[in-house]
């Protein structure tokens, strides 16, 4: 007994709360137990008293969640918490009492603190790296909490010569952050109870994935009383078993029975295994973090609280633009919000005014370029960031073009690659030149009927649509080869291994495309094919439908809902224990 | 909706969820297919994680005297039976002639032959083989590569170019490997050393295909002092640096950097062999080959590839029968060379949602051993090395290992080449 409380309540490193293992659903079901009978059994006549119980009772939950996920790193939560909470009351009364420069002041102070936390944990190997990169040193991380740990507890209890990055501290740092902003702007009053506030850094179904709330979209809740209609509720449900469907079937499966193996090996795989992996990666990062964000949406919402929408079927982009409104959207707009704006939006660089694409594009450059340092510790983010930058100022800049310049550049540089390739007969600018090949024929078609002066119907159009979204989604997938990376600690083996991986994958692609193994991979693997061409199919639907479908849901008797909730766990389940597919291969 | 009744909804949908644990006996046949559920005993364990605890190198490479294990017998595996094994001795007896050929070293080569399955891919654990000896008797050079690398090398970066333009392996020479499937194998079994073998103008009538491959050594260690290109005589050649140009018409079988003194060591991989395709080998090539190049040691890692397609004890059994033939063989090409098998890895599959070994990887490890002394060779059993059964489950998490649970990664595979390495050189100090 005393094991099973320990392993309840303890931390332990190896079994955080995951949303997808029946112990969170256990801690859930307790945590929704104790709330429902705060809500129910104190009288509403107490009103923000009863308010105020709720959100210090699900203050300690989360923090008790962050203490089982991450065990002393709490007390980095405990501390972001009182230093912010102090900080954003100086900046309040610093601005009502009309010294804008003191308020400055606090908030640089604030920022400072909250990124100087974010650096160290985050970006101590990468910057280290880069320091010995640039000047031979060999200068080694060293944890400067855990030799304070050490002095406090038995020495050698903490490792000095290793930085632990704590879970979720990219999210809840932003979130700090967004708030003291938000305080300076008047966007929000700042919050009197520390632990009210502590609660909305801390709320336990996004603290450690997202989304991102700022504080002027969820502090208002706080005060506000319980409220869930009928047809939320319903809502709420379908959210978290969408999200456990999205996080075990086209997440885990995919990646168990395909993904990791490509990546992890790529030159076991020929060039179309490679391919069919680099697109099945794409759907199983969506399905991985946006099925983790429905389950959070759904949690909370069942508890009275509304998270913003993440995701917004990303595939479904026509433009690079469009899909970073409609990827990850709390980041982006955090993004928008407190760095692309700051940094000059479309009116400045570096204070000083230029053109406003100039100006658009260079800023959106480098928010995408930071936005990718946010995602990992290492070059290829930046990499990544870069690329998905570049993307967007090309688009915009392809869109500027009339249709002749268009197909005019299109055709230089398919004749560029295709030349390219015929020189070198390198698997990189053959696939590049078949892609520029596969857009070219795309362009001329279009620019025929141009010429020909057809009239847009309502085919034209959806072909024109169907074509710029399958675009876009090769073009993220393929910035995608730099987004997997094997280590968060060490940069220059996230950096090795990242490049190698992008490397082998385009020689395969491009180099060993073996058209004999088509066939066998498309029967060998059938079911991870169909899951991902399901995948994808539903991805598409067209939103109305998916509406539609959520409101039936959400409709259906009680009863009812409760079956299919069972049903769908026992599907569900049935993946989380299939065998494991073989590699083709060993059947040789 | 009133809060209690999100409660009673959520309390149904559990109490639901558990009567089927308590109605479900784990496993319902449906057709052809299983239905899984867990029992309440199941989702109530609480796991006791005895991996967290194991340390990496904690068991040191001893030779197991009882050499016991327990084998896990889930229902959808045949629980294999208990295979003895004499507790002899230390396997490494069996290296002797090679231990003393390395006294060679200071005035001709001598030769390593590391034959295995993807688990060597891309110079893996023989790097490390081959650092350890030519640092400690000399030597250098890659050694053998095929004439069209398909497969990239840590140790050589290969481009090939036919009639003076660039081209990929695979728009090379026609290739033929032994453990290709039938359509790329040939019937008269002269595939070289290496197992696979480029014929140079198969198709054309008369031979106006020049081949010429560009070999940029990669690794750190000394470099190669000469070329040797292993090739009918109809197959003319000409070497400048680190390129090779060859024209005529006839089987290449492969080309080779190294010293004129030394330890070579080569790195042969066979993706997706079981081992069992020696003796589809011309043996008077091989012989020939064994003895002119003083091929001294042969290692062979294999028995990985058998493991996930085949549950039952019984072909397991057949397989390492297979490969007792193949060392047979090979010990009849070459008597005085010796021979080291090294078993599989610790092996992960997914057995009701969990991570496990799969129930054959002990099993077939035992085997092998049981073989390995039968026919006097040496025995490394990378699977006890690892620290057996769930081993790949902690490797993986700490990197060192590939998350299909069967391939490590580089530094788990440095880590297991110098274990081989300090392994085989230990035993020469115990002599």
């Amino acid at each position: 007994m005393s094991d099973f409380l320990h392993h309840i309540l303890a931390f332990d490193a190896d079994s955080p709360l995951l949303f997808t293992q029946f112990y969170f659903w256990a801690f859930f079901a307790l945590v929704f137990a104790v709330f429902a009978l705060i809500m129910e059994a104190v009288p509403d006549r107490l009103g923000n008293k009863k308010l105020h119980l709720r959100n210090i009772y699900l203050f300690f939950v989360s923090w008790f969640f962050y203490y089982k996920t991450s065990g002393l790193f709490l007390l980095i939560l405990a501390f972001i918490t009182l230093s912010d909470w102090l900080i954003a009351g100086r900046i309040k009364s610093a601005i009502t009492h009309q010294k804008i420069p003191i308020a400055k002041l606090w908030l640089t102070l604030s920022v400072v603190i909250d990124l100087s936390l974010l650096f160290y944990f985050k970006y101590a190997y990468f910057f280290t790296n880069v320091i010995n990169d640039f000047l031979g040193t060999d200068v080694r991380v060293f944890d400067i909490f855990a030799y304070i740990g050490n002095g406090f507890a038995q020495a050698g209890r903490f490792s000095v010569d290793t930085i632990i990055l704590p879970v979720g501290i990219s999210f809840y740092i932003f979130q700090v952050i967004s708030y003291t902003c938000d305080v300076f702007r008047g966007r929000i009053q700042p919050v009197k109870n520390i632990l009210d506030f502590g609660f909305y850094v801390s709320f336990f179904p996004q603290l450690v994935a997202g989304p991102i709330v700022r504080a002027e979209e969820f502090i208002p809740q706080l005060y506000k009383p319980y409220r869930l209609s009928r047809r939320w509720f319903g809502i709420a449900v379908f959210w978290i078993i969408n999200g456990l469907a999205k996080k075990i079937i086209m997440s885990d499966y995919l990646a168990v029975n395909l993904i990791d193996r490509v990546f992890d090996n790529p030159l076991l795989f020929s060039g179309f295994e490679n391919l069919f992996a680099v697109f099945a990666y794409s759907l199983q990062v969506y399905a991985d973090f946006s099925g983790y964000t429905d389950i959070a949406i759904g949690v909370a919402m069942l508890m009275g609280f509304y998270l913003p929408m993440n995701f917004n079927s990303p595939y479904k982009s026509q433009t690079p633009q469009e899909f970073w409104r409609r990827w990850h959207m709390s980041l982006g707009r955090w993004l928008k919000t407190y760095l692309y704006i700051p940094l000059g939006g479309n009116r400045t660089i570096f204070g000083f005014k230029v053109k406003k694409l100039w100006a658009a594009n260079f800023n959106s450059f480098i928010t995408q370029v930071l936005g990718g340092l946010w995602h990992g510790a290492s070059w290829n983010f930046v990499l990544w960031g870069a690329i998905n930058g570049a993307g967007m100022i090309v688009e915009k800049i392809w869109r500027e073009w009339n249709w002749h310049i268009r197909f005019a550049a299109m055709t230089l540089l398919t004749f560029c690659l295709c030349a390219l390739d015929y020189i070198f007969n390198l698997p990189v600018w053959r696939m590049f030149a078949v892609w520029a090949a596969i857009v070219w024929v795309g362009t001329a078609i279009r620019y025929i009927y141009y010429l020909c002066q057809g009239a847009d119907n309502k085919f034209t159009k959806a072909m024109a649509t169907a074509w710029a979204i399958v675009q876009t989604f090769t073009f993220i997938t393929f910035t995608r080869l730099f987004f997997r990376s094997s280590s968060n600690l060490d940069p220059a083996t996230a950096n090795e291994v990242a490049w190698a991986t992008a490397k082998n994958m385009v020689n395969q692609i491009g180099g060993a495309w073996e058209n004999a193994v088509i066939l066998p991979f498309l029967w060998e693997y059938r079911w991870v094919v169909a899951m991902f061409v399901a995948g994808m199919v539903i991805h598409w639907l067209p939103t109305d439908w998916k509406r539609r479908y959520r409101l039936w849901f959400s409709a259906m008797p009680l009863w009812l809902m409760v079956m299919i909730v069972c049903l769908a766990i026992i599907v569900i389940y049935q993946f989380v224990t299939a065998d494991m597919q073989p590699f083709i291969y060993f059947q040789f | 909706m009133r809060p209690y009744k999100v409660l009673i909804f959520i309390a149904c949908v559990m109490a639901g969820l558990a009567a089927l644990c308590v109605v479900l006996p784990g496993r319902v046949a449906w057709g052809e297919k299983e239905l899984h559920w867990p029992t309440l005993a199941q989702v109530l364990e609480i796991s006791t994680d005895t991996l967290a605890s194991m340390e990496i190198d904690s068991i040191a490479l001893e030779e197991f005297p009882e050499y016991e294990d327990s084998v896990p017998a889930t229902p959808q595996y045949v629980a294999p039976p208990t295979v003895h094994v004499d507790s002899v001795t230390d396997s490494r007896i069996f290296l002797s002639a090679f231990y003393a050929s390395l006294a060679e070293t200071s005035h001709k080569t001598v030769r390593i032959l590391h034959y295995g399955d993807s688990q060597i891919e891309e110079d893996r654990m023989t790097q490390q083989i081959r650092e350890a000896f030519q640092s400690r008797y000399g030597g250098a050079g890659c050694g053998l590569m095929p004439l069209a690398q398909t497969i990239p090398s840590l140790a050589v970066k290969q481009r090939l170019m036919m009639n003076d333009r660039f081209v990929t392996p695979a728009q090379g020479p026609r290739r033929y490997m032994v453990y290709a499937p039938k359509r790329d194998q040939r019937a008269d079994g002269l595939y070289g050393p290496m197992g696979q073998v480029a014929v140079m103008n198969d198709s054309l009538v008369h031979g106006s295909e020049e081949i010429t491959a560009i070999c940029t050594p990669l690794y750190k260690g000394p470099l190669y002092t000469r070329w040797k290109v292993f090739a009918d005589t109809s197959v003319h050649y000409s070497l400048a640096g680190d390129t090779v140009r060859l024209s005529g018409r006839g089987n290449v079988y492969g080309l080779s950097q190294e010293s004129s003194a030394g330890v070579i060591v080569d790195n042969i991989p066979m993706r997706g062999c079981l081992g069992i395709v020696f003796t589809k080998m011309d043996r008077n090539q091989l012989t020939t080959f064994y003895r002119e190049q003083n091929v001294r040691l042969i290692i062979m890692q294999f028995g990985g590839n058998a493991i996930p397609s085949n549950q039952n004890p019984g072909t397991i059994f057949a397989i390492v029968k297979g490969l007792r033939e193949q060392v047979q063989y090979i010990h009849s090409c070459t008597p005085d060379a010796s021979i080291l098998f090294i078993g599989p890895s610790d092996m992960l599959t997914q057995i009701d949602g969990e991570w496990q070994t799969y129930p054959m990887v002990p099993y077939m490890d035992r085997l092998l051993r049981k073989m390995a002394l039968e026919e006097n060779i040496a025995y490394f059993s990378l699977y006890r090395w690892m620290g057996g059964s769930g081993s790949m489950a902690r490797w993986q998490e700490i990197g060192l290992a590939g998350s299909d649970g069967v391939h490590f990664q580089r530094s788990g595979a440095r880590k297991a080449g110098n274990a081989v390495a300090n392994w085989i050189l230990e035993g020469m100090s115990n002599e």
